[in-house]
């Protein structure tokens, strides 16, 4: 109930256009931002070719996520395998336009528990980072999660929540339950006194399934 | 790599641990169950095991740890037999444990340092570790005198003597371990590889003899002892320098209002 809570209080700062349940903040802006030019992608540069031979291979399920890409809203970025920082906390690449998979929980793909995604919302040279575009992502928007030697995942958004990033619940790491994909960024307000970024922005995706 | 909790705290749960042969806590109700495994860590004998006079596990071969399994809390009368023998002969090993309610605990039958077998009981710390990290545990019950146990060459417990144990919690990963006699370079064992998976409780048992050339290193894993992160810090920086890259950002992204004032006193910072 805290995450409606907070929800619910977001939503009035932001101009709402459609009436939504007050556990997600989507406020339905039109792509308002302009993505930055997508730039041209090669199709899986980092995975090796599907001609290798492989004795033991990878199970499917396990496979390292690679990209993630949200088309609509122009979201296209590198994943790169994160732990957790010395402060306790979840590592976060440094360039803002890659995000981090939390290797130590499940991998997209994988039948159960939280995937989790995160990025900086910014850089400190003042340009956006990749999951600054996370601010105009709505229920619905497919997550497409490209994966070293393994098929494709696609997730279709179904919450964006903001939450006291002191209170960002333990069931975004979870371990076991539905599978889904959580990406988290940072979100205001931003008080330099206190850390910076008060919040956290949480996406919530959960898997398309195959024979949709 | 290696950062150690504090070594009393280890110390003494080695004690706690062993101090579950003789104190008597037998008032767990008889519902309540403990998770109890065993290894056998006395060379060259297979042996059938007995509970209150039951028989536990028959034909048990060194060097073999068997799964965690419920069993009532309670007084175990335990007895080791060589396999096969009469079972209400004299034992080769025989002693009473005591497993506490809700306990995860391993029972190892094994040499003490002068070579004579010996049966002791273990408590496995199953508290949950920091996210990122793992919990390495090492005990001593081989016939052998102190021992250092090292991680990349570095010692990370020192001084162990059997049948001790030291704990410490290290960040998760694949470790380079080796025994050496305690203070020098002399390896006893190793060095092996540990994949310490975030998340677990290693347990490395330390058994055989050293004058029969047959030391050894056993592993016992424990998972499901995982936490979350402390938080996800996704901005650029904590520091003031920050500002600017907040309100050009959400400038950006077209939080209007209350967004436009802080830009304002970025400026004037600038």
């Amino acid at each position: 109930m805290l995450l409606a809570v907070s929800g619910a209080t977001v939503l009035a700062l932001a101009p709402s256009r459609e009436s939504l349940p007050p556990t997600t903040d989507f406020d339905a802006r039109t792509a308002a931002s302009p993505p930055a030019a997508p730039p041209v992608r090669a199709e899986d540069p980092d995975s090796p070719p599907t001609t290798t031979p492989s004795a033991s291979p990878v199970s499917s399920s396990s496979a390292v996520p690679r990209r993630l890409d949200i088309e609509r809203v122009g979201l296209r970025a590198a994943i790169e395998p994160r732990g957790v920082a010395p402060d306790g906390s979840a590592d976060i690449p440094e360039d803002p336009e890659t995000v981090g998979w939390y290797r130590f929980g499940p991998a997209p793909g994988e039948p159960s528990g939280s995937a989790v995604m995160v990025g900086h919302v910014d850089s400190r040279t003042g340009d956006l980072g990749a999951f600054a575009a996370l601010f105009d992502v709505r229920a619905g928007d497919e997550v497409t999660v490209r994966r070293a030697a393994a098929p494709p995942v696609t997730y279709r958004v179904v919450a964006r929540d903001r939450v006291d990033k002191d209170r960002l619940p333990a069931s975004a790491f979870a371990r076991t339950g539905r599978p889904v994909l959580t990406m988290i960024t940072c979100a205001p307000p931003f008080d330099a006194e206190r850390g910076g970024y008060q919040r956290n922005l949480v996406v919530t995706a959960l898997p398309v399934t195959p024979t949709g | 790599m290696i950062s150690r909790t504090p070594v009393a705290a280890a110390a003494s749960l080695g004690l706690c641990a062993l101090a579950l042969g003789g104190a008597a806590t037998a008032t767990a109700a008889d519902d309540d169950q403990a998770m109890v495994s065993v290894f056998h860590a006395v060379p060259g004998l297979d042996v059938d095991v007995y509970a209150n006079g039951d028989e536990l596990i028959p034909d048990f071969k060194p060097g073999t740890l068997t799964d965690p399994q419920p069993l009532p809390a309670g007084s175990y009368d335990l007895k080791v037999f060589k396999a096969g023998a009469d079972p209400k002969g004299k034992p080769a090993i025989q002693k009473t444990v005591e497993v506490p309610a809700g306990a995860n605990a391993t029972v190892v039958a094994h040499l003490n340092a002068d070579g004579a077998p010996q049966l002791d009981a273990y408590v496995n710390d199953t508290s949950d570790v920091a996210a990122g990290k793992a919990r390495l545990t090492v005990r001593h019950v081989a016939a052998a005198p102190a021992v250092d146990v090292r991680a990349g060459g570095t010692p990370i417990f020192k001084d162990l003597v059997n049948p001790k144990e030291d704990t410490a919690t290290v960040n998760a990963g694949t470790v380079s371990a080796d025994v050496v006699l305690a203070g020098t370079d002399d390896v006893a064992i190793g060095p092996a590889d540990l994949d310490l998976k975030e998340g677990t409780a290693n347990i490395v048992y330390a058994w055989g003899s050293a004058e029969d050339k047959n030391l050894a290193l056993k592993v016992q894993t424990l998972t499901g002892m995982h936490s979350t992160p402390s938080g996800v810090n996704a901005g650029a920086t904590n520091d003031p320098d920050a500002w600017p890259a907040y309100a050009a950002g959400f400038g950006l992204l077209g939080l209007a209002g209350a967004l436009t004032a802080r830009r304002a006193v970025s400026r004037d910072r600038a």
